[in-house]
């Protein structure tokens, strides 16, 4: 009997191989993931081993100041998560459970810190709470430090509370009202049902929110490069040891130490918190929520709500208003300066490059995680949960760690000596150039390593939600497998799809810390140009920049949503169904 | 091999182990089944969930490989065949209805498939929707269907290909029983008709035997019996068929003499011979299966004496739960009139049919 079960696993691969088109599917999907997220972390772990390396590691282990670094790391990766989710938490429980006007629009604004392209909050902040800032010394008439600890946290909480926040609304809308039914019904108060019910069923969604905030903000870099001041990270530490000491080992040793707490958060957040959830999403609502409507806790929660809002409004109104004046709070003058610099200027290439490649690497990204959905949820295989695991890998490191590995691999075109061939070029160097053929294909590969696992969790969400009969129906019917994920799956998961798509591309558009490694003089990328603006402090270029960013990213969600669709063709019908 | 099936569709030696959950150890979900199903034949797998009939049929649809045994259609091998190059289509318990296309292109996803033109897509398409009854409804998606529009067009788009088998997994378990009792007589109907080999998954009995040629009875991943629907009811070969198809009453027994085939016993106080399949020995101990409607209840002193516990008064029949000496039996009178409508605690004698008497080894 023992041979049977050793069979089994052969039996499935078999029947991998009896469709060569998802055999050859897969092992494509298994080769780009090992060379383009694997093989760079391998590299840059390797170097980091080197005897070199060893010797920095022992150093930085037992230097003062390198300790202080990575306790300020972990110290503002904690901080930021706690306030994160606490904000995203607060802001997502008065859109679902508490009667207020203006929700919608309150929605609206917290969404609009998706697309922040870099430095764009902390110069905003910068120029309103900083030395000179509009509202600590034009308003208030103090002189406040902001660089530093609190400062970061004030923009990275504002960067990244978007991702708690949807995060907790949406477990919080899929509770069951029945629940809180049931406790009422048994004479709970509404604080009681807050302690004993909500709360605990949201743990795994507040643990989530927490560790994924935790590695989003010791893994940026863009914000504690103007905002750190004195405070130095790991990120930052990174940095200047490539772009200010070229030494690539002693960044391969930083980032090895920054990869350790990440990838922990990760396994953490991968093997303990997604199996304890307990939300289940039955798809049938059996109620509507209670709202709250007492006065005691509707208006202080309304303050807290309208607040947030006001704030983002705030910050994303000083980069509109800083693009289009000579320099904001000293010189208020209209100018369309700051644009024609950007348009017609230094960085118009930037703009067209960026762009092109972004939209190289979205559609690429977009099917990628469909696929990659695909194979793990419905396809039985040996390593299927590798494959998830090291897609994942992608985002889960840090993006300069990406950025080192690619630094290191593809910095010099790939060799393999075979007997009688001689040397054959198996991938050229992908680095400094500037379009795609001028070796820029690094940049696009980044991308897309970095926007794929947004794609693919979306991907497996949309599909464990799919009864996988639909899809043996269309089997049974005679279509293959790539038939049935063509005609039946995609069309299906085409919100997730689509969702993904536009993730990829904002993501690609905005992403810093994984490419600034690659880009020589050569490479116009304009986040890279944002920095440069920003460090020689013409916030008016950078703003611009900025604005014209945001508008590419919404102009290409429009042509994404007319292109893609946002819909799979079943939803209108379910409203107006019988 | 020599190859004598007659049988459209063949199942040897078939057995399909998956590892336990826990990864230690295995569960033998089928194990070490044969079944020949002949053309034109309806087939049903019956049984207790858990029993390996699903994953029987999955294993005959292609979606499941076997871990051993063969499966043959039409005489050629298909173990390891991919789903989509079985001709056979699947009618899916939870109708997987294409949500995001109309019904006609639900229809006509399997024609497509197979380059069909368009012309004869169109014609096919319409006339299987005239026959089941959906004319009008092309132009609608699944969502805007009731359950048994739903159910129609999943069978419609399984029959349009005109597939060598039909499977069905419980097709009817999502209805009301009202529309469960009209899909039922309109799937045997079409099935007649249309004369296509099929392959039926339920757990429910009367469903079983209301559509069925033959019914194969399966409990913990083997065939217990197969049968014509009648045969299975009268002559159960276990205990396990006949606690499962319908209900029935155990009473011990003890051989007291064999003639030929007929063996003698006293059930009830009442000295009966019946036939055994098997050849018992005087003194052996064995079943006597009786069901509640060969049971009779009668106001006779004369009769062995039973208590009423419990009595229910349906309609159409009465239903007594009795106690005889310490056992206790259930009887269903049919038709009962007023006079003969028995008390809670009441005495009342009974008596049985004998013809009806069926003999178990244990």
């Amino acid at each position: 009997m023992n041979h049977l079960i050793r069979g089994r696993p052969i039996a499935e691969f078999r029947r991998i191989i009896q469709d060569p088109v998802l055999f050859i599917g897969l092992i494509l999907v298994v080769l780009f993931v090992s060379i383009t997220i694997l093989s760079p972390i391998y590299a840059m772990v390797e170097e980091s081993l080197t005897e070199e390396g060893q010797e920095l590691f022992d150093r930085y282990l037992s230097s003062p100041v390198y300790r202080n670094i990575i306790r300020n790391t972990l110290e503002m990766g904690l901080i930021v998560a706690a306030t994160g989710t606490a904000l995203g938490f607060l802001l997502a429980y008065i859109q679902v459970k508490v009667a207020m006007p203006f929700k919608r629009l309150m929605h609206i604004t917290y969404l609009i810190p998706i697309i922040s392209p870099p430095f764009a909050v902390a110069s905003a902040v910068l120029l309103l709470l900083g030395r000179n800032g509009i509202i600590s010394k034009g308003w208030l008439g103090v002189r406040y430090d902001i660089y530093g600890l609190d400062g970061l946290t004030l923009v990275l909480t504002l960067s990244y509370f978007t991702v708690a926040y949807m995060n907790l609304k949406g477990m919080m809308q899929a509770l069951d009202p029945a629940l809180d039914e049931a406790a009422t019904n048994l004479g709970a108060s509404k604080f009681r049902i807050f302690r004993t019910v909500t709360i605990p069923m949201l743990i795994p969604g507040i643990a989530g929110s927490f560790l994924l905030l935790f590695v989003e903000a010791i893994a940026d870099l863009g914000n504690p490069l103007v905002m750190g001041g004195n405070y130095e990270v790991l990120s930052t530490r990174i940095y200047v040891s490539i772009v200010g000491l070229y030494n690539t080992t002693a960044a391969a040793v930083l980032s090895v130490i920054l990869l350790v707490p990440s990838l922990l958060v990760f396994m953490v957040q991968r093997y303990w918190i997604s199996r304890t959830s307990v939300v289940s999403v039955t798809g049938k609502p059996t109620g509507t929520p209670q709202q709250i409507t007492h006065p005691l806790v509707r208006w202080p929660l309304f303050a807290v709500g309208i607040c947030a809002s006001l704030f983002i409004l705030l910050v994303y109104g000083t980069i509109f208003a800083g693009a289009f004046t000579k320099i904001l709070n000293v010189n208020n003058e209209f100018t369309l300066d700051h644009f024609d610099f950007v348009i017609n200027g230094y960085g118009s290439e930037a703009m067209k490059d960026t762009t092109q490649l972004a939209a190289i690497a979205t559609p690429i990204a977009g099917l990628l995680g469909m696929i990659i959905a695909f194979l793990v949820v419905r396809k039985k295989f040996m390593g299927r949960a590798a494959l998830d695991f090291a897609t994942m890998l992608g985002i889960a490191v840090p993006g300069t760690i990406i950025g080192i590995g690619y630094l290191l691999v593809f910095n010099t075109p790939n060799e393999i000596t075979l007997p009688l061939l001689g040397t054959i070029e198996v991938i050229p160097k992908l680095t400094g150039g500037r379009a795609i053929f001028g070796g820029a294909g690094a940049i696009i590969l980044v991308f897309i390593v970095r926007s794929t696992p947004a794609a693919l969790r979306a991907g497996v969400a949309a599909l464990s939600q799919i009864d996988p009969s639909i899809e043996e129906a269309s089997i049974s019917l005679g279509a293959d497998n790539i038939g049935t994920f063509r005609r039946i799956t995609l069309p299906l998961i085409r919100p997730a799809f689509f969702s993904g798509l536009v993730y990829a591309f904002a993501r690609s558009m905005t992403t810093i810390s994984a490419i600034i490694f690659l880009t020589t003089s050569r490479t116009k990328i304009m986040t890279h140009q944002i920095l440069n603006e920003v460090e020689n402090g013409r916030y008016g270029n950078a703003f611009a920049y900025c604005v014209i960013l945001i508008g590419i990213v919404l102009t290409a969600i429009v042509i994404l949503s007319v292109a893609v669709g946002t819909t799979t063709g079943a939803e209108k019908s379910i409203e107006g169904g019988a | 091999m020599a190859n004598e099936q007659v049988g459209t569709l063949v199942l040897e030696n078939v057995s399909k182990i998956f590892p336990q959950r826990d990864g230690q150890g295995e569960v033998r979900a089928v194990d070490n089944v044969s079944l020949t199903i002949h053309e034109g034949e309806f087939l049903t797998l019956l049984g207790p969930s858990g029993c390996g009939k699903t994953t029987t049929l999955r294993l005959i649809s292609g979606f499941e490989m076997p871990s051993a045994g063969r499966i043959l259609l039409d005489g050629q091998d298909i173990s390891h065949r991919p789903p989509n190059k079985r001709d056979m289509a699947m009618v899916f318990q939870s109708y997987a209805l294409f949500p995001h296309m109309t019904v006609f292109n639900n229809i006509a996803y399997g024609l497509r498939i197979q380059h069909v033109s368009r012309s004869e897509i169109k014609a096919r398409v319409d006339k299987v929707l005239d026959l089941m009854g959906l004319h009008n409804l092309g132009e609608r998606r699944p969502n805007e269907l009731s359950g048994g529009q739903q159910q129609r067009v999943a069978l419609a788009r399984s029959l349009v290909v005109e597939p060598r088998v039909l499977l069905f997994d419980e097709p009817l378990s999502n209805l009301d029983a009202k529309l469960r009792v009209q899909m039922r007589s309109e799937i045997r109907n079409i099935q007649r008709r249309l004369n296509i080999t099929s392959v039926y998954v339920t757990h429910d009995q009367v469903e079983a035997m209301a559509l069925s040629d033959r019914v194969v009875i399966m409990n913990e991943g083997q065939i217990e019996q197969i049968d014509s629907p009648e045969e299975i009811y009268r002559r159960p070969v276990s205990r396990f068929v006949a606690d499962f198809i319908g209900r029935a009453n155990f009473l011990p027994a003890t051989v007291e003499a064999v003639t030929d085939e007929q063996v003698t016993m006293t059930l009830l106080g009442h000295k009966v011979t019946a036939r055994a399949k098997f050849a018992p020995a005087v003194g052996d101990q064995l079943t006597a299966v009786l069901r509640p409607e060969a049971l009779l209840l009668k106001s006779d002193p004369n009769l062995p004496q039973a208590v009423v516990k419990q009595a229910m008064y349906l309609g159409a029949s009465s239903e007594y739960i009795v106690d005889v000496d310490g056992q206790e039996l259930v009887v269903v009178e049919s038709d009962p009139s007023t006079e003969q409508i028995f008390r809670e605690d009441q005495m009342v004698g009974i008596s049985f049919v004998a013809e009806t008497v069926h003999l178990l080894a244990q």
